[in-house]
């Protein structure tokens, strides 16, 4: 009788409302066998970050991201590299350790996975351990009620899980506000709202579109509602690879005119010589990578050949790669010589070197340049500006983990988000207006995750407003 | 007229106050004269009738109570049955063994599936239904019932006695007073009043009590149902006004025929009474500018629509629609009112306007220009009782054995009150005989949507079922109410008989087998599109097929399949109801399998029950706030589940009292280990049962 606990309480936590929102039949199966994992140690940077997951399906992700090997031993800590079940990539080499159960904290089969704590590492073994089958993102609290209903935790604990649980969906609304304040929510508050209506004008057609005059055409505006969306979804979904990016890190390439002193602001960046420096002019003549943390960020540091008509073959190629990868970068930094302006308009950061060899009043104020900053990689002055203005740049680019939407939050909307395409792929598969309408609802209830609300009443509101229904 | 049978000494004993059957109550501690019934149903409504003879059917002695009986089973207002949401209420009903879809059965005069097109989830079985006919045909049902007497008589007040100490509640009901002062005592009282709680007609500004046009209403039991401390609402609703049939000009209007052939309602039944052919059509013709006008230039002449009281967004009067769709052209549909009846329906048209004008907006109708108007249209507001006041087995916190269903609980429509009626008359008669009630979930049938929706967040305005309540509406669908119901029906409450409950028991097993065979027969997807090549079977999966794939291509019917594959597949093309039921578990059979999880997890939570005697204002062991104690103590949840639906119930509430009841268990643990004194009393009480 109390096995099952959890999953009402994992619904309360969310709120009190009718149990009309539910899981998709798209995504892996969420029911009483789910499996969840989340980040149990603190957001942000650290020495070493906690992963865990519970239920019958751990032992399965345990495997799945430390490839074919044999599960550990019970409850002994082990080395394993860690690599992405999907692209074999590798993750981490990091402590894992495997409760079955129901000798475990839940009481259930359980992992823990101990992996070095930079956010690119978490984001990336949580992502991994999403693409698992049967393994979704842990509601708040969903541990410790799991924990609860196994009867791992006495009455006195119990009395304290209550406070727990108000705290922690506090701090999910908070948090789910935090991020209602940016751009995504207002898209997810978009969606849910369009989806509400068009599942709305379908929910009418089905209970009144026989025996009332619905307008022409509701189904066909629901159609192409829910094609819209999908397009709209499938874009971010493609789009906001921010977490990607964290993880592989954001391309920051260096160019600009020869001799402006790229290479040695690379090297400089880098603490280390990446790259041969010369006095002369066209002294790299490839793309050089290197992988840095700037400011806290991943970034993986590009040295380019001078952009100028190159005078031999392999310089000239060496400028032509220069330019491909410019296409495709996330930021890049332009060390121009003093007096060189660059008029490229993609997301960029100015640099003017040697401004040791400026006069004292600076640059030249008749010049007229774009707004730009001042580093001699010489004297190594304005490489703090420089820092700091390549921090801003990388955190809007990837999200600031220490004040942004946590990994974990993020990790669920993709999951949700994902849900919510699959199932709309669904709605226009499906023949029966039955089905199709239940995949709709499958949708919203994907996105009333995110976005809170999703009962019935909201569409019979609409319904009533919309339409003139009735004998 | 109709025969009286066995019920016949009744009405003469009301009427002449001589005769009593003493006989059949020896033992009776009352005054002698004074009639012992085990279930009395106050009202002969769709709710009463189905209530009345429910509980005569699980055993119980019952006594329907009505202020006349030539209106037992009167349809007030619109002549049909069933519809989209109400066509599964009715198959529900029926799969209880209820009466009213075999009524239907044996009165329509134009059955038409709705939704054909659209999935079988949601078809909605539904017929014009001959007033009369259905009058009779119920009267016939109710008047032979065995056990179940009807007596005329209206209901005053109720008896009231103190509480049975093991339950909650502050009373115990033990009979009803009736208007003329006489008594009858009884184990349940089940009220379904209608819109007879101080029911009142309204035409245009003119106001007068009435429970429906020509009826008186009840106050007495009003006044009596508040003193107790019912929190008592206000709701409204209307119909249309009934205009001669020879007067209408059909000629230039759509005509709907019927459907050929006929859907039953009721599982049992193979046909419907009357031929497709011999059925009476619909006619549909609309509103206009000049419809409007009249509305909305004689506003000032209509209280119904002035005043607040809540009336229904779905079932409009043409003056809402008017004020909130404006410029638009409404359907009206012209229903018959029975086969030999010269009244015409115009369904659509429900209006409280004085009597002329209502007559002078109907001739603005086309079609309708010469028509003549046999009764106006009217409003009605009337009282109803908050439904979170009552349990899950419909019986009322406030009032041990006293049961409401129907009207009196916010709803609207016959399909709504026989429902509960069904559930009221059963669970009456489940507590006289000291059973566990019978509580249907809203994972199990629409009716647990209805009651669960009523008892855990009340209404406010008249409600109606529609499919879109049903959060697992694929699995609760109109073909398969007897697998959900008719065992459980037939197990534990006994309102089921013994012909249903086989043909049921074969229905399910030749599924289950006719499935595992679908199952079993597979083939790769370029053979069955050889044997099937009407079908769009896309080649090229590596996956064998199996038959129950193919079988959900929408152009794929078992007779299709049987001819691909005849062995062993033709057995299944002889019975339409099974080859239909097949194809219908093939569509949805992925879905289904998803959601039979989610369906368990709602269950598992509404397993766990909350103690019915907590009272939430006082509990001290458990921290809830004031806002949230003052909700539970309203609504009285049940279970978990019933306690997470309801708003403003926050997360933290729930698992403090997920700790409570798991003391509580542990508490009940201990006490099992004591000698079971309540089975020792279930059990005497089932001899005294015999001995009677």
């Amino acid at each position: 009788m109390w096995r099952g606990l959890w999953t009402l309480v994992a619904r309360a936590a969310r709120g009190p409302r009718r149990p009309c929102t539910r899981q998709g039949s798209g995504a892996p199966a969420p029911a009483s066998g789910a499996t969840v994992f989340a980040l149990s140690s603190g957001q942000g940077r650290c020495g070493i970050a906690v992963i865990r997951t519970s239920g019958p399906a751990s032992g399965q992700a345990l495997r799945s991201l430390t490839a074919p090997r044999d599960l550990p031993p019970a409850r002994k800590a082990c080395l394993r590299l860690l690599s992405d079940p999907r692209s074999g990539e590798p993750l981490d080499r990091a402590l894992v350790l495997w409760f079955p159960g129901p000798q475990s904290f839940t009481g259930e089969d359980c992992a823990e996975f101990h992996v070095h704590g930079g956010p690119a590492v978490v984001s990336g073994v949580l992502q991994a351990l999403g693409s698992v089958p049967g393994l979704r993102p842990a509601e708040a609290g969903e541990f410790t009620r799991r924990a609860f209903a196994h009867g791992k935790l006495s009455l006195t604990e119990v009395e304290g899980l209550a406070d727990l649980i108000h705290a922690e969906t506090e701090a999910q609304r908070r948090q789910a506000l935090r991020q209602l304040d940016g751009e995504l929510s207002h898209l997810c508050r978009g969606w849910a709202e369009t989806l509400t209506k068009a599942l709305a004008h379908v929910e009418a057609y089905i209970d009144f579109g026989e025996d009332d005059n619905l307008e022409e055409g509701v189904l066909d505006r629901a159609d192409s509602e829910v094609r819209e969306l999908e397009v709209a979804l499938g874009a971010h979904l493609r789009d906001a690879r921010r977490g990607q990016r964290l993880r592989s890190g954001a391309h920051v390439v260096v160019a600009g005119p020869p001799n402006a002193g790229k290479s040695s602001l690379v090297n400089l960046l880098s603490r280390k010589p990446v790259s041969i420096v010369s006095p002369e002019p066209g002294t790299t003549r490839d793309v050089l990578e290197t992988p840095v943390d700037l400011g806290g960020f991943p970034a993986l540091l590009s040295d380019t050949a001078g952009l100028r008509e190159g005078v031999g073959p392999v310089e000239q190629e060496g400028v032509r790669r220069a330019q491909k990868s410019c296409n495709f970068l996330d930021t890049v930094v332009i060390p121009a010589g003093a007096g060189s302006p660059n008029g490229r308009s993609q997301r960029l950061l100015l640099v003017l070197n040697k401004s040791d060899l400026l006069p004292a009043g600076g640059p030249d104020p008749s010049a007229d340049l774009p707004p730009h900053l001042l580093l001699s990689c010489l004297t190594g002055e304005g490489l703090d500006g420089l820092l700091e203005a390549l921090r801003k740049e990388l955190a809007a680019l990837c999200g600031d983990p220490s004040t942004g939407p946590p990994l974990l939050t993020r990790a669920r909307h993709q999951h949700h988000l994902q849900g919510c395409l699959d199932a709309l792929g669904h709605y226009k598969q499906a023949k029966d207006l039955a089905l199709a309408t239940e995949a709709l609802r499958v949708a919203r209830g994907h996105l009333t995750r995110i976005t809170g609300g999703g009962g019935t009443e909201e569409i019979l509101d609409i319904i009533f407003q919309d339409f003139c229904v009735g004998k | 007229m109709f025969s009286f049978r066995g019920c016949s000494r009744w009405v003469a004993v009301s009427l002449t106050k001589q005769h009593h059957p003493s006989s059949r109550f020896s033992g009776d501690s009352a005054a002698p004269w004074t009639p012992r019934f085990d279930v009395v149903v106050i009202g002969g409504g769709h709710a009463g009738t189905e209530a009345a003879a429910a509980a005569a059917r699980c055993g119980s002695r019952t006594l329907l109570l009505t202020h006349r009986v030539d209106t037992i089973g009167q349809m007030s207002c619109n002549p049909s049955f069933g519809g989209i949401g109400k066509g599964h209420l009715m198959r529900e009903v029926d799969a209880l063994d209820g009466l009213c879809s075999r009524i239907c059965d044996q009165s329509g005069v134009h059955y038409k599936v709705l939704n054909r097109r659209k999935g079988p989830a949601v078809w909605g079985l539904r017929a014009q239904i001959d007033r009369k006919l259905y009058k009779q045909n119920m009267q016939k049902e109710i008047l032979n019932t065995p056990l179940l007497t009807v007596q005329e008589g209206a209901a005053e007040d109720l008896i009231l006695t103190e509480p049975e100490p093991e339950h909650t509640g502050k009373y115990r009901v033990s009979g009803v007073v009736l208007v003329d002062g006489s008594t009858v005592y009884a184990e349940s009282v089940v009220l379904t009043t209608g819109t007879f709680l101080r029911g009142m007609i309204v035409i245009g500004l003119e106001m007068h009590p009435a429970g429906r046009l020509g009826d008186q209403p009840s106050i007495g039991l009003a006044q009596t149902l508040e003193k107790l401390g019912f929190v008592v609402g206000r709701l409204k609703t209307g119909t249309p006004p009934r205009i001669a049939k020879e007067s209408i000009n059909f000629s230039i209007l759509n005509k709907r025929t019927p459907d050929n052939p006929s859907i039953p309602f009721s599982f049992i039944n193979e046909t419907v009474w009357i031929k497709p052919e011999d059925q009476l059509p619909c006619y549909l013709t609309h509103t206009n500018p000049q419809v409007d006008e009249i509305v909305l230039e004689n506003l000032h002449l209509n209280c119904h629509v002035k005043e607040t009281t809540k009336g229904p967004r779905y079932c409009p009067s043409i003056e809402s629609k008017v004020l909130r769709f404006p410029n638009r052209l409404h359907q009206v549909w012209l229903e018959p009112e029975g086969m030999d009846s010269d009244l015409i329906y115009p369904q659509g048209l429900s209006v409280t306007l004085p009597a002329e004008l209502q007559e002078k907006m109907i001739t603005c109708i086309r079609g309708l220009e010469k028509a003549k108007m046999i009764q106006p249209g009217y409003g009605v507001q009337y009282d109803y009782l908050d439904p979170r006041q009552i349990t899950p087995s419909l019986e009322t916190h406030l009032v041990q054995r006293l049961f409401f269903a129907g009207q009196i609980n916010g709803t609207t429509g016959y399909e709504e009150a026989a429902a509960q009626g069904v559930i009221a008359g059963i669970n009456a008669s489940l507590r006289v005989r000291h059973k566990p009630p019978f509580v249907i979930s809203r994972t199990e049938g629409y009716i647990g949507v209805l009651i669960d929706d009523l008892t855990t967040l009340g209404t406010n305005e008249p409600y109606r079922m529609f499919t879109s309540r049903a959060e697992f509406r694929l699995s609760l669908r109109p073909d398969n109410a007897d697998s959900r119901l008719t065992f459980r029906g037939y197990k534990e409450a006994g309102c089921v008989s013994q012909q249903r409950y086989e043909r049921a028991t074969w229905m399910k097993s030749s599924l289950e087998e006719g499935i595992s065979v679908l199952k079993s027969i597979e083939f790769p997807s370029s053979k069955w599109k050889n044997l099937i090549p009407e079908a769009s079977i896309s080649i090229g999966k590596s996956l064998p097929l199996r038959a129950l794939d193919v079988l959900k291509y929408e152009e794929v019917d078992i007779e299709l399949l049987a001819k691909a594959v005849p062995e062993p597949l033709k057995k299944y093309t002889k019975c339409r109801e099974l080859a239909e039921r097949l194809k219908i578990e093939a569509t949805y059979e992925s879905v289904l399998l998803h959601q039979q999880q989610e369906i368990k997890e709602v269950q598992r939570d509404e397993a766990l029950q909350l103690p019915k005697d907590l009272d939430y204002l006082t509990l001290r062991d458990v921290s809830l706030s004031h806002e949230v104690r003052e909700k539970l103590h309203f609504s009285r949840p049940q279970t978990i589940g019933a306690a997470s639906r309801i708003p403003g119930v926050t997360p933290a509430a729930i698992i403090n009292l997920l700790r409570f009841v798991k003391t509580t268990q542990q508490r009940q643990a201990a006490m099992d280990r004591l000698p079971k004194t309540d089975q020792h009393l279930c059990n005497t009480d089932k001899l005294e049962g015999r001995q009677l």
